[in-house]
Parts: C-alpha cells; structure tokens; sequence
C-alpha cells in the first residue's frame, strides 16, 4: 500500500472506529478525559461538615475513590498522605470518597480509618454513588484530576507501582520503587500551564460495588 | 444467599486474623504407617497450580470442545470471596452438562501467606475442579488478561472462543449471579 492509500485507510479507519472510542476512556466505561466534574451537594464528611461542588475553589481538585477494607488503599495510604503533604502550600485540593456499601466502607468506618492512617484531605460518603457511577469509578484507589474549568485532565493510578497492604502489616509495591507520579506530575502540569504528559493509566484495586437495579 | 455471602467473608477474615486451622495432610498420614491409605473426603486439600500467562494460554487450549467458565478472584477481593460459593454450586449444577469450571487466583505469587490463605479457601469451599494461580506480576497479570478488576467471570465456548465477558468494569452494568447462569444456559441451548 502506498502512502496515500495508508493515509485513506487510516482514514476510514478513524472514522468508523472514533464515535467508539469517544464514548469513555481506554480504561474506563463511562468518562473519557475532558468530561465534566460531575455535580455534587451535601455529601457528608468524616470531619462532621458535608462539602458541594459549589465548595470548590481551588485551581485544581484531585478526587481519589477510597475504600476502607481495600488491601490496595491501606498500601497505598501513605503515598497519598505524603501527596496531600507535598500540595498543602498549592491552590490544591485532595478530596477522598467513598461509595461502596458494605459497612466497613461507610462513614462510621472511613472516620477511623481516615484518623488511624493520617488522612489529611477530605473523606466523604457519596450514600447515593452517584458521584462514582457519573465518573465510572470501578476501583479503589482511583484518581481523578480535575483542572480549574473543572475539567477531567488526569484519570487512573496514583504513580507507576500500586502497593498492597498484606496479612504481616508490611507494604509491598507491584514493581519496586516508584518512578513515574502521575497525579503529582498532572498537578505539577496544571499549575505551570503545561500539557499533561500521561492522561490515563489502568487504576489497580479493589472493585467499587455498585448496587444493580 | 445474603447470609451465606457474609459467614463466608467473615470465615475468610478470621483467617486474616487469627490463621485458619491446619487439616492433615494425606500424603503425610499415608507416609505414617507405610502403606497406601484412602484419602478421606474430610482429608481432601486443594491445590492451586502457578501458571504463567502464556501457560494460561494453553491450559484453556487444552479445555476446547466444552464450555469453559473461569472465576478470577484474590484472597484480598472480598466480593470475590463473597461470590465463590455461588460458581462451586453451578460446577455441581452443571457438571454433566459438558461445562467445565475453572479458576484463576490473582493474589500476589509472593506472598506466601496469602497463597496460603487461598489454598485453605479453595479446600473449605470444595473447589475440586482446577484451580490455578496466576504466576506473574499481579498488575500485569491484570494488563495481559485486559482485565480492570475482579471478581470477573470469562466463559469460552467449546470452540475456544471468548463469548461471555463477565465484570464489574461498568458501573450501570455489572455482572450478578444470575448474568452466569444465564451466560451457561444461552451457550448449552445454542449447542
């Protein structure tokens, strides 16, 4: 095939295959990057306050789905406790949520968890799940980072190796030290006016239970 | 079936706590005396059999010419754990019926408490049909098998094709119980 025949094909090609792949993102069902913030209101907090969308802000909203008796959050907890800690002095919110429905995934248990593990950003409970199934949240830990129009810019892992929790209480990383931070490298972008170099990883977790009608 | 999703769960994190208690080994007990003895049903151990991707491959080449529906789980997947007894009731089920149950553990291959905790599981549970565990890291196991998470449930036909991919992946979609066994029922009534 020669050049122009490759470029037709390609052509065609992008044509029947782009309102597909359109519709959601290469790891997730429901948004792509770009998507809106959905809205939220009075989701309450594990500080005792609820927070709205309205609430926010900030030039950048970075929203995490948490859960609780999740092995992958528990290993993962003090890398995001040490993000939470490397943007306190920029115009940058970490907002945890939880949605699933087991009781050790709601408010009563996020509260200890959130005050036994350090968290230092704000923990709700979406009852509803609206806010995850809108955002197609499947997975915790899972990070959303949204610029200031309150776009979807980044969407996926925190950085390149996702760590457990196990039985013994140690902490081990799938793939040794981490070397590529996405969430930070994407707030970093944000904040210089910088593209975003990675928009979308595969996110490694426990799976969000949404109730099925 | 709620109940028994929950006295599951709970059993599997009194394991995380406390450690399950050991059963006799046959092949022990049988070295014991000197001679061969029956394996009692009580005595009876799951194995959980590594198996690298490309191995995967081949086993479920191996397994052509039958329905085929693999369980992917992990010790630390608690609706995973929750659902398992449901997919041990369908292998009795169907077990004349040409469907063959397999499934495919994705609990890190080095950490050998939780391997432990799988084994244990797998044998409480009755899983006598083949269990494998997947030996590769767990997030490219994750990445080969185009898998976002688990539980999730493949069934091949008998041609080896992939026809029903089971999963969680879409929050407004996910699969039930109930989305298998008519997965089973659609493929055994199409012949």
């Amino acid at each position: 095939m020669n050049l122009r025949g490759l470029i037709l094909a390609t052509s065609v090609l992008t044509l029947v295959v782009l309102p597909v792949v359109l519709q959601a993102g290469e790891y997730n069902a429901v948004v792509e990057i770009g998507a809106p913030m959905p809205q939220f209101s009075d989701l309450p907090a594990t500080d005792g306050t609820t927070l709205s969308y309205a609430d926010l802000k900030e030039e950048v909203v970075i929203l995490v789905f948490l859960a609780n008796h999740c092995p992958w959050v528990k290993g993962m907890d003090p890398d995001l406790i040490a993000l939470g800690e490397a943007i306190q002095s920029d115009n940058v919110r970490i907002i945890g949520v939880s949605v699933n429905h087991r009781e050790d995934d709601r408010l009563p248990a996020m509260k200890k968890h959130g005050a036994e593990a350090g968290y230092n950003f704000t923990y709700i409970y979406d009852e509803s799940q609206q806010l995850g199934r809108e955002l197609g949240a499947t997975r915790t830990p899972e990070y959303y980072v949204f610029n200031k129009d309150r776009e979807l810019v980044y969407m996926g892992l925190l950085h390149n190796s996702p760590a457990s929790k196990r039985q013994d209480g140690t902490i081990n990383y799938t793939e040794g030290d981490p070397t590529q931070f996405y969430v930070a490298d994407a707030v970093k972008a944000l904040l210089a006016g910088q593209e975003i170099a990675v928009a979308e990883t595969r996110a490694h977790g426990c799976s969000v239970e949404y109730a099925q009608d | 079936m709620r109940t028994r999703r929950l006295a599951v769960a709970l059993t599997v994190a009194t394991c995380f706590a406390v450690g399950c208690g050991s059963e006799p080994d046959p092949a022990q007990t049988a070295a014991g005396t000197g001679a061969p003895e029956a394996v009692k049903p009580s005595q009876w151990k799951a194995t959980l059999e590594p198996v690298s991707f490309e191995g995967w491959q081949e086993e479920l080449h191996s397994l052509q010419g039958q329905i085929v529906v693999v369980d992917m789980w992990a010790t630390w997947c608690l609706p995973c754990i929750e659902r398992f007894p449901h997919m041990v009731e369908l292998s009795t089920e169907f077990a004349d019926q040409g469907v063959e149950f397999v499934s495919l553990c994705l609990d890190d291959r080095d950490d050998a408490d939780a391997i432990e905790l799988a084994r244990k599981f797998l044998t409480e549970q009755k899983a006598t049909f083949p269990n494998y565990l997947m030996d590769e890291v767990v997030t490219h196991a994750f990445e080969k098998l185009d898998l976002l998470g688990i539980p999730a449930v493949f069934i091949y036909g008998p041609d080896g094709v992939l026809r029903y991919r089971l999963t969680g992946d879409d929050p407004n979609n996910q699969y039930t119980d109930a989305d298998v066994v008519d997965a089973i029922e659609e493929l055994l009534a199409a012949g």
